[in-house]
Parts: C-alpha cells; sequence; structure tokens
C-alpha cells in the first residue's frame, strides 16, 4: 500500500488502459476454447481482408478438372469450371463478413442509440421511439427482401448490410432501453446528476459502459445472424445468384450439381458450409468471454 | 443558509384521476438549516423524510411550498437556473453499493466532477489530481492504494468514504446524508459519523442527516435541530437534546422507547411508551385520511378531541410552542423521560 | 460447560431440546484453496433460551447458522465438527429425504431479509400448503388454522395474510410471515438470521417483543443472528461474538455487555452512539472486519485491530478461557488474570 506520489497520478488513465488489456488477456486465458474463438476470428478476418488479394481475378480455371477430389494442390477440390473451391471461400469471405460487420455496427448504433435515448430521456420521447422499435420487431424481413431483390442485385455487401441492419435492429434498442430504465435509478447516476455532470458524460460515461457487455453480446450474435442470414438468402436463391459468396456456392452446389447425392461433388459443398461452421464456432466462443471481459469484478478475479 | 416552508410533496399514480390512490408524502413542512449547522429528520420508513431529502437536493420536485437557498428563493427561477443552486447540496445515498459505477474506478469518479469544477474556475489539470489526493486525504483514504480501484474491490467503509469525497468535489455547502451508514459493517459506522462530524468542523459545510436512528442522529449534530416526521408531516422540532430528553410528543416518545437498551451497560427510560402496534391498525388508521390528528389512530394518550381535529405544528395556540424553540404538534403535550440512560458501572 | 441458567422455562410436556455444536469447521472453495469461513468452533445452545451471535459481515455467522440445518451450499462444505441436536443426534451426517424433513420440521429458519424470502407469484397461504405438502402433513386444514392462531398471535389478520401475496405485506408483516413458516410445523429449535435489518425502529421493537413473547409460549431454543448489539441486548440470555469465523467471547447477555473482556467485544460497543452521556465517549474501531482471503492463518483473527496486541497474537491462537462469567478467546485478557485458567497447554512453540 504505497502511497502514490502526485506525478504518478497523470499516468493513471494510460494504466487503465493498460490494466484493461491485462484484464482481458487473463479472461481470454482462463478457457483455453476463448483462445481458440479469438484465433479463428482473427484467422477469418485476415482471410477477409488480405484473402482475396492473393488470387488474380478472375480465379484461375483448370478446365481439365471438374470437380477434382481434395489434394494437395486443391484441398477441397475443384468446382464444375475447374476452379480451386478454397480459393472460392477465401474470395467469398469478403462478401460475407463485410455484410455482417455493416450489418452489426448498424445494429449496435440504431440499437443501442435508440435504447439509451428513449430509456434515458422516458416520456413522449421514449413513446414514440417505442413504437418504431415495435414496427421495426414486426416488419417481415424476407418479403422485403423478396421485393428488394426484384429491384436490387445486392451485388455490393453494402447494401446487404445496410439493409439487414436496418431490419435487425429493434430487439437490441428494447433490451437496452430496459438496462437504461432499471440502471438510471441507481444511485450513481442520480450522483452524476447531482453533482452537474452533462448528459452526454451521464449517458456515455457512467450508463453505456455497464450495457457494454450485452452490447458486444448483441454484436457478436448479430453477427451470426447477419451471416447466416444472407447465406441463406442466396443459398435459397432468393437473392439472385451471381457474385462472390459463400451462400451462391452452397446454391449451385445443391440445386445445380446435386452435391447431396453425388459423392465427388461433396467438398463443393463441404468447403463453405466448414466456413461457416468454423465462423459461427468462433464468434460462439468469444461471446462466452464478453461478460467477463467488460465487467471489472469479472475481469479481475 | 437553506430553508423550506410548506413543501408539499404528493404521489399519484398515473391516470388516477379522481387521486383514489394518492400518497401524502409531504403535508406542508418547513425547516431551516443553518450554515455550518447541523440538522436531522427522525421517523419510520415511509415517513416521507427520503422524500424530503430528495427536494432538498433538487432531485425531486415538490407540489406546493418555497425552497430558499443562499437568500434565492428557487420558485423564481427556471429548471435550469436552479441547478447551479442545488449543486451546492450534495446528496451522500444509504448504499454505497449502487452510489459509485461500477465499471469506473475511484480515479475516474472523482475526475469528471473535478474537471468540470477546473473548467469553470480556470484551473489547471494538475489541480484535478492533486484536488483529488487531497479530498481523499480528508476523508481518510490513502489516495495511492483508491485511486486506482474499482468500487468491488474496496470495502462498504470506503466506499461511502469515496462516495462523500465525491460529494466534497463540488465544494458543496449542505451534505445530505440519507441513512448514510445502514448498510455498513457496524464496526465501522461510527468512523463515517465521525468523518462527516469533522468534515462540518474543518469546512463548515452544513449537515443534513436523514435516518430512523435517534442516537446516530445525536451523534451527528448533538448542537442541531432534530425532526420528527410522522406521515409526512413534522410532529415536533426543536434542539436534538431536549427533543431526547424532554419529548413531549407521543410519537417522539415511541420511537425514542423503541430503540434497543444495553442491558447491562443501560436502563430504559422511566416512562416509555409503546405505540399501539400500527399492523392491528392498518385498516383504520393509515389509509384513511381523516379530520384528527394523523397519530390519533395509534396514540396510547389520544383523546376523543385528537380524533376530530388536527394538531398544527406551533400553531398559534399557545401550548404548542415553548421557549426552547421547540415546537410539536399535540393536542396533551406532556414530557416524559423515555431514553435510555447509562448505568454506572460498579 | 453449559453456562445458561435456562431463563426461559418451557410449559407444558415439550421440552426445548439443547444444541452442541463440536469442533466445527465449515471451508469455502477459492481459486487460493479451500479457505476456513467458520474454525473449530464449539458451542452449546442451552435448552430453552435465546442466544445472540453477533458478528459483522464475513464474520462466518450465518454459514455458523446454516450449519445447524446442514445446509451450507457449494463451493461451502463443513469438513468436520458435529451438531447434536437432542432428539436428532448429529445433523452434519443427516441427508437427503431425511434432512429435508428435519428442516422445517424440528428447526425452523427465518432467512435473512424474509422480507424477500416468499415467493411473489403465490399467496401466503399456497406456500404454507406446500410447506405441508412437502413434509407429509397429513392434517393441512389443522396446519392451516395453526398458522392462523400464529399470525393472530403475532398481531395480524390470519385468514387476511394467508391470503395475500407478498406484494402486498408490509416488511414488518412479512417478517411476521417468515417467522409463521419457520414454527408452524412445531419445530423447537428456531434460528433467525439478522430478523430486523431493514426494519425501522418501531417495526423492530415490535418484532423483538414477539421473538421474546413466542419463544417463552412454546418452549424453543432460538439462535438470533444478527450484527446489532442492541438487538441481541433486548432478546438474548446468551450472547456469543464472532470474529473472523471463531467466537471471540460468550457468555451471559448483561455480563458481555457490561463487562465486555474481549478488545473486539469492547470496541464493538464502545462505538455504539448513545442517546444520553457523553457524545465522545462513543470511539470508532481502527481497521476493518477481516474477509475470508485476509483472515490470517496462524495467531489470534483480531490483531490487527488490537489495542493489546502482544508478539504471542501473531504466531498462537487465542482459545477460549473462562473468566469469570464468560469465555474470552485472548492472551492479554489471560495474562491480566493469573486464575483465568491455565495458558495453553501445547506444545505449539514458535515454528
Amino acid at each position: 500500500m504505497t502511497s502514490g506520489a502526485p506525478t504518478g497520478l497523470s499516468t493513471t488513465r494510460g494504466d487503465l488502459r493498460r490494466n484493461f488489456w491485462r484484464g482481458v488477456w487473463r479472461v481470454l486465458r482462463r478457457k483455453p476454447s476463448r483462445l481458440l474463438g479469438v484465433a479463428l476470428m482473427l484467422m477469418f478476418v485476415v482471410m477477409a481482408t488480405a484473402g482475396p488479394m492473393l488470387y488474380q481475378r478472375p480465379l484461375p480455371r483448370d478446365p481439365d478438372n471438374f470437380f477434382a477430389p481434395p489434394s494437395l494442390q486443391h484441398p477441397f477440390g475443384t468446382d464444375f469450371q475447374g476452379v480451386d473451391v478454397l480459393s472460392l471461400v477465401v474470395v467469398g469471405s469478403r462478401y460475407v463478413l463485410l455484410t455482417a460487420f455493416i450489418t452489426a455496427v448498424i445494429t449496435v448504433v440504431l440499437g443501442t442509440g435508440i435504447g439509451l435515448f428513449a430509456g434515458f430521456r422516458r416520456g413522449r420521447l421514449d413513446a414514440v421511439l417505442m413504437r418504431i422499435t415495435d414496427i421495426n420487431l414486426t416488419i417481415p424481413g424476407l418479403p422485403i427482401l423478396l421485393v428488394l431483390s426484384t429491384v436490387w442485385q445486392f451485388a455490393s455487401p453494402w447494401e446487404m448490410g445496410l439493409v439487414l441492419g436496418l431490419l435487425g435492429w429493434g430487439a437490441l434498442a428494447r433490451a437496452v432501453r430496459s438496462q437504461t430504465l432499471s440502471l438510471r435509478e441507481r444511485g450513481f447516476i442520480e450522483a452524476a446528476r447531482g453533482l452537474g455532470l452533462s448528459t452526454p458524460h451521464i449517458v456515455f460515461r457512467e450508463l453505456l459502459p455497464p450495457i457494454a457487455p450485452y452490447i458486444a453480446m448483441n454484436l457478436l450474435m448479430s453477427l451470426i445472424l447477419a451471416v447466416w442470414a444472407q447465406v441463406g438468402l442466396f443459398f435459397l436463391g432468393v437473392m439472385p445468384v451471381i457474385g462472390e459468396n459463400w451462400g451462391v456456392m452452397l446454391n449451385r452446389a445443391v440445386f445445380d450439381f446435386g452435391a447431396m447425392t453425388t459423392a465427388a461433388r461433396l467438398p463443393y459443398m463441404l468447403a463453405p458450409l466448414l466456413a461457416l461452421l468454423l465462423l459461427t464456432v468462433a464468434i460462439v466462443l468469444v461471446v462466452d468471454a464478453m461478460d467477463e471481459v467488460f465487467n471489472p469484478r469479472l475481469r479481475e478475479e | 443558509m437553506i430553508s423550506g416552508t410548506g413543501i408539499v410533496k404528493t404521489f399519484r399514480q398515473r391516470g388516477d384521476v379522481l387521486g383514489k390512490n394518492e400518497v401524502k408524502a409531504l403535508r406542508g413542512v418547513d425547516f431551516t438549516i443553518p450554515e455550518g449547522g447541523a440538522i436531522s429528520f427522525i421517523g419510520e420508513s415511509g415517513c416521507g423524510k427520503t422524500t424530503l431529502g430528495r427536494i432538498i437536493a433538487g432531485l425531486e420536485t415538490h407540489d406546493e411550498g418555497e425552497i430558499t437557498i443562499g437568500g434565492v428563493a428557487m420558485s423564481s427561477l427556471r429548471t435550469r437556473a436552479q441547478q447551479p443552486h442545488f449543486r451546492r447540496i450534495q446528496l451522500i445515498h444509504q448504499d454505497p453499493y449502487s452510489a459509485l459505477n461500477p465499471t469506473r474506478t475511484v480515479h475516474q469518479a472523482l475526475h469528471d466532477p473535478l474537471k468540470l469544477r477546473a473548467r469553470e474556475t480556470g484551473r489547471s489539470s494538475q489541480w484535478i489530481y492533486e484536488r483529488a489526493e487531497e479530498l481523499l486525504g480528508l476523508v481518510g483514504l490513502d489516495p495511492g492504494y483508491v485511486l486506482p480501484r474499482y468500487p468491488h474491490q474496496l470495502s462498504g467503509g470506503m466506499r461511502q468514504r469515496v462516495v462523500i469525497a465525491r460529494a466534497l468535489t463540488v465544494d458543496p455547502d449542505v451534505l445530505v446524508a440519507d441513512e448514510a451508514v445502514s448498510m455498513i459493517d457496524v464496526s465501522l459506522r461510527l468512523g463515517i459519523l465521525r468523518l462527516l462530524r469533522d468534515l462540518r468542523e474543518q469546512l463548515g459545510v452544513s449537515l443534513l442527516y436523514i435516518t430512523h436512528d435517534v442516537a446516530t442522529a445525536r451523534y451527528i449534530g448533538a448542537d442541531g435541530d432534530m425532526y420528527v416526521i410522522y406521515r409526512g408531516q413534522v410532529v415536533e422540532s426543536g434542539p436534538t437534546e431536549t427533543i431526547i430528553n424532554q419529548p413531549v410528543h407521543p410519537y417522539t416518545q415511541s420511537l425514542l422507547s423503541a430503540i434497543p437498551v444495553l442491558y447491562g451497560v443501560e436502563q430504559p427510560g422511566a416512562e416509555q411508551v409503546t405505540p399501539i402496534d400500527s399492523l392491528t391498525t392498518a385498516a383504520v388508521g393509515e389509509t384513511v385520511d381523516d379530520a384528527g390528528c394523523l397519530f390519533a389512530p395509534r396514540c396510547p394518550f389520544r383523546t376523543e378531541r385528537c380524533t376530530r381535529e388536527r394538531p398544527v405544528l406551533g400553531d398559534a395556540v399557545p401550548a404548542l410552542q415553548d421557549a426552547e424553540g421547540r415546537v410539536h404538534a399535540c393536542f396533551h403535550p406532556i414530557e416524559r423521560q423515555v431514553a435510555a440512560t447509562s448505568v454506572q458501572a460498579p | 460447560m453449559t453456562l445458561a441458567t435456562a431463563a426461559h422455562a418451557p410449559e407444558g410436556g415439550t421440552t426445548a431440546p439443547a444444541v452442541r455444536i463440536r469442533d466445527l469447521t465449515v471451508v469455502y472453495k477459492t481459486p487460493a484453496g479451500e479457505l476456513p469461513a467458520v474454525s473449530e468452533i464449539d458451542m452449546d445452545l442451552p435448552a430453552g433460551t435465546i442466544t445472540g451471535l453477533v458478528g459483522e459481515s464475513g464474520s462466518g455467522k450465518s454459514t455458523l447458522a446454516l450449519s445447524l440445518l446442514n445446509a451450507v451450499q457449494p463451493p461451502g462444505r463443513i469438513s468436520s465438527g458435529t451438531v447434536e441436536i437432542d432428539g436428532l443426534g448429529d445433523v452434519v451426517p443427516l441427508q437427503g429425504d431425511k434432512l429435508r424433513r428435519v428442516r422445517g420440521g424440528q428447526i425452523g429458519y427465518v432467512f435473512q431479509a424474509a422480507q424477500n424470502s416468499l415467493n411473489p407469484l403465490k399467496t401466503v397461504g399456497k406456500q404454507l400448503l406446500d410447506l405441508g405438502r412437502s413434509h407429509d402433513v397429513d392434517d393441512l386444514r389443522a396446519l392451516v388454522s395453526e398458522a392462523k392462531e400464529l399470525l393472530g398471535r403475532m398481531g395480524l389478520d390470519g385468514a387476511r395474510v394467508l391470503d395475500s401475496y407478498q406484494h402486498e405485506l408490509s416488511g414488518g408483516m412479512r417478517q411476521r410471515v417468515g417467522i409463521m413458516l419457520a414454527l408452524v410445523l412445531n419445530a423447537h429449535v428456531v434460528v433467525l438470521d439478522e430478523p430486523t435489518t431493514a426494519l425501522d425502529m418501531i417495526t423492530q421493537a415490535n418484532i423483538l417483543e414477539i421473538i421474546r413473547n413466542i419463544h417463552a409460549e412454546r418452549g424453543l431454543t432460538t439462535l438470533v443472528i444478527t450484527h446489532d448489539i442492541g438487538v441481541v441486548a433486548e432478546v438474548a440470555d446468551q450472547l456469543a461474538v464472532m470474529y473472523g469465523g471463531r467466537i471471540v467471547e460468550r457468555g451471559p447477555v448483561r455480563s458481555v455487555l457490561g463487562e465486555p473482556r474481549h478488545p473486539y467485544t469492547q470496541g464493538l460497543i464502545r462505538a455504539i452512539p448513545r442517546l444520553t452521556g457523553d457524545i465522545d465517549q462513543a470511539r470508532a474501531l481502527p481497521g476493518r472486519p477481516p474477509t475470508l482471503g485476509t483472515i490470517p492463518e496462524r495467531g489470534c483473527v483480531f490483531r490487527d485491530r488490537c489495542e493489546l496486541r502482544m508478539s504471542v497474537c501473531d504466531t498462537v491462537e487465542p482459545v477460549l478461557e473462562r473468566h469469570a462469567d464468560q469465555l474470552v478467546a485472548c492472551h492479554a485478557v489471560a495474562g491480566q488474570e493469573p486464575d483465568g485458567g491455565a495458558p495453553t497447554d501445547d506444545g505449539q512453540e514458535q515454528t
């Protein structure tokens, strides 16, 4: 219990940040599965950002080698044009992950913002925002996407992410609002108000951190939802079957080339499925650590 | 100086137009917090003492009456203009566990209000750090140990001290302590009470202490006034020692009689008063608001007049006021010795 | 060893059972290994008395009380010792159905914050019937009338309370319901954990009076656990003071309060502000109570806050020794009074 010198105090903020990351590392180390999750996530991020740059476009075809079985050269075989399936998965990951990321960001920003604002302000504004949220929750997403797909090609992940994000923020807004409602009655919020601290300070410094684990978990869960939603839409053929996307691969494999019945064509279907599975597992494993990462008590212990 | 006159607060349920479920939390309360003085509000849970404390700290609105802070009548100001005045009155919460944000360190908790203060007074950021250390030293904590820690790493007593230090960041004129020690370990309580007393001496800050525990109120402000509140009305007020040693209102006497006696060290007061059990009268007395004295349904000394007429605190009736600055709301004021006294050790 | 003169003689044929706790140790599993919350406690609850157990948070008082029901929850467990209750024998080895019957049936427990321990979705009457069924009570009608009588005894309208949900009752009423549920199956050992915390003074006085009266009427052996010495002073015959998982002093209430011997007991009593007399008589106890992780492994648990600390306190744990009416575990007190029993007869030299 050494008494801190005054000069030591100015570094407190830096110390805090360092302690936070040390705490995060401690939380991750607590279970090896979490480290695996983070490693997998990093792998997918690298795959989506740097991966497509590794391949020349269009992807090289091997016309003599349709649906080649897995080999060292083609770990997952080749597709109907003789294109390496692994390269298709890598190139397709960018669309999938970017869309998921955009969806998640829109969901979190809208959901958190609206939830915080409504819960903190209460009153008439709260009522209006919550009605809008209810409408958002009741919008039938699939029919809207069907209609939109007749107008839009969804060739860009931005379009896809925007639509999925705008359709999906309602649940988070509700959850954040109810959290805010219970937190704003807590002593520390009242104390902050009594001390004359500004509303932005109260909302972002006092309210947001305790809600952070919920938001982080929701962010990750909406990533999963966005991945499966878009892949599902392409797979079902709701969206035009063009572009580089795992859903497109699955659609072709199953509906055009009978991967379900022909053993030789199975790798073409299994490769994107495996990627989806690993991505989902990675997210689920990381979600497990979120509560502890954002809760100082759990982080330190 | 802070004073209030005729403070009325009624809680209504939403959509309750007819006022069927309204709760009269405060029925016209007057009080004065002298500069550098200490006063206490005493009463059972639900008597309105906490609501009054929150109104004084500007955390709750009132329906009628006037609060004057440093000579400025709050009703003359808009809500926004009231805020700087109410900021001079800081509330110390009962629960030190919820009064600190669990995700923020003590340093962060003190830094933000101090930064605001520094900006207002044009001080440097170095001052913020020095002031944070100074305040923690003032409340008896070791800054080097406490500053980088999160609330969960501190004991209840330390947390309450941090809460007090945080309230001091704005250089308040008044600290409102609402049951400030009830959630703290017994061996540490007196330390917090002592701290509040010391702060009053050292900084000249006034104290408003809200509690159901008369003995702690005496410890904090033996030289100040005590206000005994029953169902939203002050039934007796005056100098603390007078109220404890010569109470005249049967409710005050009941409250004092209910305090556990440390047999072996103390002996019970000679004329203890046991109120009629509130639960047996709940059906008649507590919910119906008839014309009589509010305490009459539970009062062992009530007369026919008490059920008909309501006594008013320090009314024109001369019997209701006596020389020592004590006022009471009772038609039959009789001094009774109810407080426990020490037994001299053999 | 029994210090008591049974102050409240039980009436009628049923005699209150005595409880004997011997060498009881309860440990909690933590990342730092198994740490004792209660260490090697010997204590008697003499038949027909009210014993007050005083301690701060983390002193192990609630853990000790739960041990009477053999209800310590994981990560805690009773690692050694016995809890013998007259007519039941040792409850520590009891398990499963048998244990369940003993709880509630012979030992009644009023939980800490009984105000919040009722099921919010069921009426009190429904919960009473559940309790009856789980203890195979044949005559539920009699159970209900017994409950009504008990509630009536405590100043409540029994029929109305049984039809009420938790939220329709005030704090004092819920506490009474808690006492009723603990007693309705005719338990004769009753444990009340913080029976008046969060109640205001007048309600507290009412509840304490009820505890006293019911105790005398029904011939009970009662244990009241609290952090408030005043509460114990009002109701108990015997007082035990716990600190850091040990009993540091016990004896008849008035002797302990009037002439406390252990420095901790002295400090606690001195730290209570009084209504009369010199205000500055009240003085704070320095330091803070230990937590599970900071209880020292060797020596006296209180030494860090003790004015009378000696070098022996660092290494040898004091044992309870008789001083007049009281048992005190303190080296300094043992040294003051040469007649106070021999120093520890041990081979525990300093290592």
